[in-house]
């Protein structure tokens, strides 16, 4: 043993072809050492997610070794990943709700640790690892009682129980509040300095530069550099990644003061438990607006936002669309009078994920391709290769099973679908949720052209930065309740976090009552 | 030595490989079964012989082969739409029966005394079907409604009316409808109400001919409609056909209609073109069957009829095969479930392959 940190972990030219097509990674050498936090960096349908589906032994690569501590290992599925001490958390977090935390961990953990056979030593070792890492996870709590980041350090809990050495972690901020990633950061220091390796696959470049001590980055499915993160910087990075320097610049168009188009008075609506919120919302947005939604997520922002579309429950209040009275109207009728919706599940609800993207296209048209009953493919075909051409969609054709694009990508599908029907008004949630910055910079430029072409947008985001970007008003919700609306020009990150911890406007105002 | 199962990292789905996998299921299912028959000193290949000769080779029996598969066909269509509109409807088979009672009472009525007595046989017997159709589609609705309306469990209360045509059958048979005569039965239907034989030779019925052209309907529902890509988007995933716009619970209403309008025209096809009266025990499982025909057929109505007309085949041919061989009739059923049991498991192989031996070994 030298004092250099050992290489734990190479994969040395590493290629997986699917099918005779495509070629996911081509040729790809990766380190780790001990006791790093390694950053893997890369644009949707880089090859980092199939790199490490491979280190997870959840694809088999064409070509290429792993060794771990300088063995040739081969990883045929997660169990055997498992066994070699390799753990791998992803996005979506892979627990059952009504269980605790300590049936969590101990369901699917094939070789229990020495002792732990019993639930009793389970749940002591359960504290022990909870307690040494800095976890604070109550062995007996239930996951549905948890938060988000409360589950995802069960997650991690679960992977140091099964004694794993290497952690991959992916995009394990995406769902995170500030405070969250904060303690995320607090946790992973830990973990690494008790000698555990770290893989991050993010594309947020200022938390590679906060947490990663060497950034891999990959594009087109070649890792075209791996390097020290003190040695670098964001602007760099973002070059590597895209092969470009990028364009945040959003060209905002003033206009003429319209009257509004959208007027909520008074609206009441469900919440998820079925209660009604403390206050009934009030507001309006004007042609050509942007009107930011800021709050951190489940504060309402979703229940709001569905009622608006005619998803959701309304007990009071009305709508009004152009003078016209929506309240009543069913979802159909709304799109029809002109709304749009891009929810933020986009798997789950704003796609139909196992269908086409041709039969994606059709989502939501009601009558407009069948006027007789009978699908227009001729037509529904054309509208669908615009909205690849137009939207820059990595897909065959439309054929393209829609689940399999990269979440940029389908996110791209359903602006698109939604952009291109030239609604009135256009309800937007998370619509940067887990991307990279290139879809990034292409959903926001096509928000801001939807808003200066003169619709109404309005935008829900728990991301303080997009909020910001793109507004020209921002109301902040906490609980149900819309704390109060400020124009772009006079909101700062202080006064709106503020208003998101449920502060009201003038207070949040006053300097003095923020401590 | 070990047996495991590897994922492809393309699924086949070629349609030659779904020819190959099913016959070399058939052939598997057939090597396994013919094992029973050794105890029995009767041979496999005589007996499959007949089994084939007669169900597949054989005018006449070429003809019942498509008789049985008329009603699995019907009930594999309503499976169809049903299933792929979320909505698992396993009532089929109460519907079937339903339909059935409608048919003989329409035909009924028709007797000499009757309501309907005097008017032209076709028109009788268009509207015995129609009836039929038109009482399973009611029988299904109210299995939909409870669904949709106050969220029960479709599968429970299916399954609960199944009984309930069942023994409503039964208590019209032996009650109110029965005829003079040792059987519980109803009268026998005049001839000139029967669907008429279409192929000379054979008891091939035109009910065969309505099953088709319901395929016809389903097929182009589903595939090149409005109303056909609402439902599946209803069943795949009813968020997000929600947030499309899409009414679900209607169509999931719809589907349940369509579903238990088939079981019910297949009841009284059953009817008309085969035991020409309403009796006790007259659907042995069609309407579960039929569900498991359009599985095989992987919920598509071409699929459906290949897989019925193969289902009615391994049926019909299963009696002559057990007349040949002399062979229990439990034999005959075991083979029959075998075969469809790996056709099912053959599905595994388009996206999985097997590999043989020890897993240190291979790793080269």
């Amino acid at each position: 043993m030298t004092s250099e940190p050992s290489t734990f972990l190479r994969m040395a030219s590493i290629t997986k072809r699917f099918g005779a097509s495509v070629l996911a990674n081509d040729r790809v050498d990766f380190d780790l050492r001990q006791g790093e936090v390694h950053a893997l960096l890369g644009e949707n349908g880089a090859g980092k997610s199939t790199l490490m589906n491979i280190l997870y032994g959840l694809y088999e690569p064409t070509e290429g070794q792993i060794e771990l501590d300088g063995l040739p290992i081969s990883l045929r599925d997660p169990a055997d990943a498992i066994e070699y001490g390799i753990g791998m958390i992803h996005q979506e977090f892979m627990l059952i709700d009504s269980f605790t935390v300590v049936e969590n961990i101990v369901m699917g953990t094939t070789t229990l640790p020495e002792g732990a056979e019993r639930t009793s030593a389970a749940r002591r070792l359960v504290r022990e690892i909870s307690a040494d890492y800095g976890l604070h996870v109550d062995p007996d709590a239930r996951i549905e009682d948890m938060s988000v980041g409360q589950r995802q350090r069960v997650e991690i809990l679960k992977l140091l129980f099964r004694h794993a050495k290497l952690l991959i972690l992916d995009e394990p901020t995406a769902v995170l509040t500030p405070q969250e990633t904060d303690a995320l950061f607090e946790v992973l220091e830990r973990l690494k300095q008790s000698g555990h390796a770290i893989i991050i696959v993010t594309h947020k470049m200022h938390e590679v530069m906060a947490i990663s001590d060497r950034v891999s980055v990959m594009r087109g499915g070649r890792m075209i550099a791996t390097v020290n993160t003190a040695e670098t910087d964001e602007k760099s990075l973002v070059r590597l990644m895209v092969g470009r320097d990028l364009d945040m610049h959003l060209d905002r168009e003033t206009r003429d003061r319209d009257g509004p188009l959208l007027e909520v008075a008074g609206l009441v609506v469900a919440r998820r438990d079925g209660s009604k919120p403390a206050e009934p919302a009030s507001f309006s947005i004007r042609r050509g607006e942007i009107l930011g939604f800021a709050g951190v997520d489940g504060n309402g922002q979703t229940e709001l936002i569905e009622a608006l579309f005619g998803l959701g429950t309304i007990f009071d209040g009305n709508i009004l669309l152009d003078d016209r009275d929506i309240t009543d109207l069913s979802c159909l009728d709304r799109r029809n009078a002109g709304l749009g919706y891009i929810p933020p599940d986009r798997r789950g609800v704003g796609a139909q994920v196992t269908l086409s993207i041709e039969d994606n296209v059709i989502l939501g048209s009601g009558k407009s391709y069948s006027p007789t009953g009978f699908i227009d493919r001729h037509t529904v075909r054309n509208d669908a290769d615009k909205v690849i051409e137009r939207f820059d969609i990595k897909a065959p054709d439309a054929d393209f099973i829609s689940g399999n694009l990269s979440g940029g990508n389908l996110q791209k599908l359903v602006l698109g679908r939604e952009v291109s029907r030239n609604p009135q008004l256009l309800l937007i949630e998370q619509p940067t949720r887990g991307l990279d910055v290139g879809a990034i910079e292409l959903i926001w430029a096509e928000i801001m052209a939807l808003r200066n072409a003169g619709a109404a947008i309005l935008l829900a985001s728990t991301e303080l930065e997009e909020i910001m970007a793109l507004s020209d008003r921002i109301a902040v919700m906490f609980e149900g309740r819309i704390m109060g609306v400020v124009p772009r020009a006079e909101a700062d990150t202080q006064l709106l976090g503020a208003m998101m911890a449920g502060r009201a406007l003038e207070q949040a105002r006053d300097p003095q009552v923020i401590s | 030595m070990t047996i495991r199962l590897e994922k492809r990292e393309t699924p086949l789905i070629g349609g030659w490989t779904v020819i190959v996998f099913s016959v070399a299921a058939v052939l598997v299912g057939m090597a396994v079964g013919g094992l029973l028959f050794l105890p029995f000193d009767a041979s496999p290949l005589d007996g499959y012989a007949a089994l084939i000769g007669k169900a597949f080779f054989n005018l006449r029996g070429f003809g019942f082969t498509l008789v049985a598969a008329t009603p699995l066909m019907l009930v594999s269509f309503g499976t169809i739409v049903a299933w792929r509109c979320g909505f698992i409807f396993l009532g089929f088979e109460g519907c079937l029966l339903i339909g059935a009672m409608g048919g003989t009472m329409i035909g009924l009525q028709a007797l000499d005394g009757g309501t309907l007595a005097g008017l032209p046989p076709a028109l009788v017997t268009s509207l015995a079907l129609a009836w039929g159709g038109v009482l399973g589609a009611f029988w299904a609705a109210i299995v939909g409604e409870l669904k949709v309306r106050y969220g029960g469990n479709e599968v429970l209360i299916a399954l609960m009316m199944n009984f309930l045509a069942i023994y409503l059958v039964q208590y019209l048979v032996v009650g109110p409808w029965r005829v003079v005569g040792d059987m519980p039965q109803t009268d026998r239907l005049p001839r000139d109400l029967w669907l008429p034989y279409i192929v000379d030779g054979t008891r091939l019925h035109a009910g065969i001919l309505v099953a088709l052209a319901a395929g016809i309907f389903v097929h182009i529902l589903m595939t090149k409609t409005r109303a056909g890509y609402e439902m599946i988007s209803s069943g795949l995933n009813p968020r997000s056909a929600r947030y499309g716009g899409i009414d679900v619970a209607q169509r999931q209403r719809q589907a349940a209609l369509i579903a238990g309008g088939m079981a019910g025209l297949a009841g009284a096809i059953t009817i008309f073109g085969v035991h020409h009266r309403l009796l006790d025990g007259l659907s042995d499982g069609t309407g579960f069957l039929g569900i498991v025909t359009a599985l095989l057929g992987r919920l598509t109505a071409p699929g459906a009829v290949v897989a019925s007309v193969l289902y009615g085949g391994l049926s019909v041919g299963g009696d002559a095969m057990q007349r040949q061989s002399g062979l229990p009739s439990s034999i005959v059923v075991i083979v029959q479930a075998t075969i469809v049991l790996l056709l099912l498991a053959s599905e595994v192989l388009r996206t999985h392959r097997l590999v043989f031996g020890n897993p240190a070994a291979t790793e080269t």
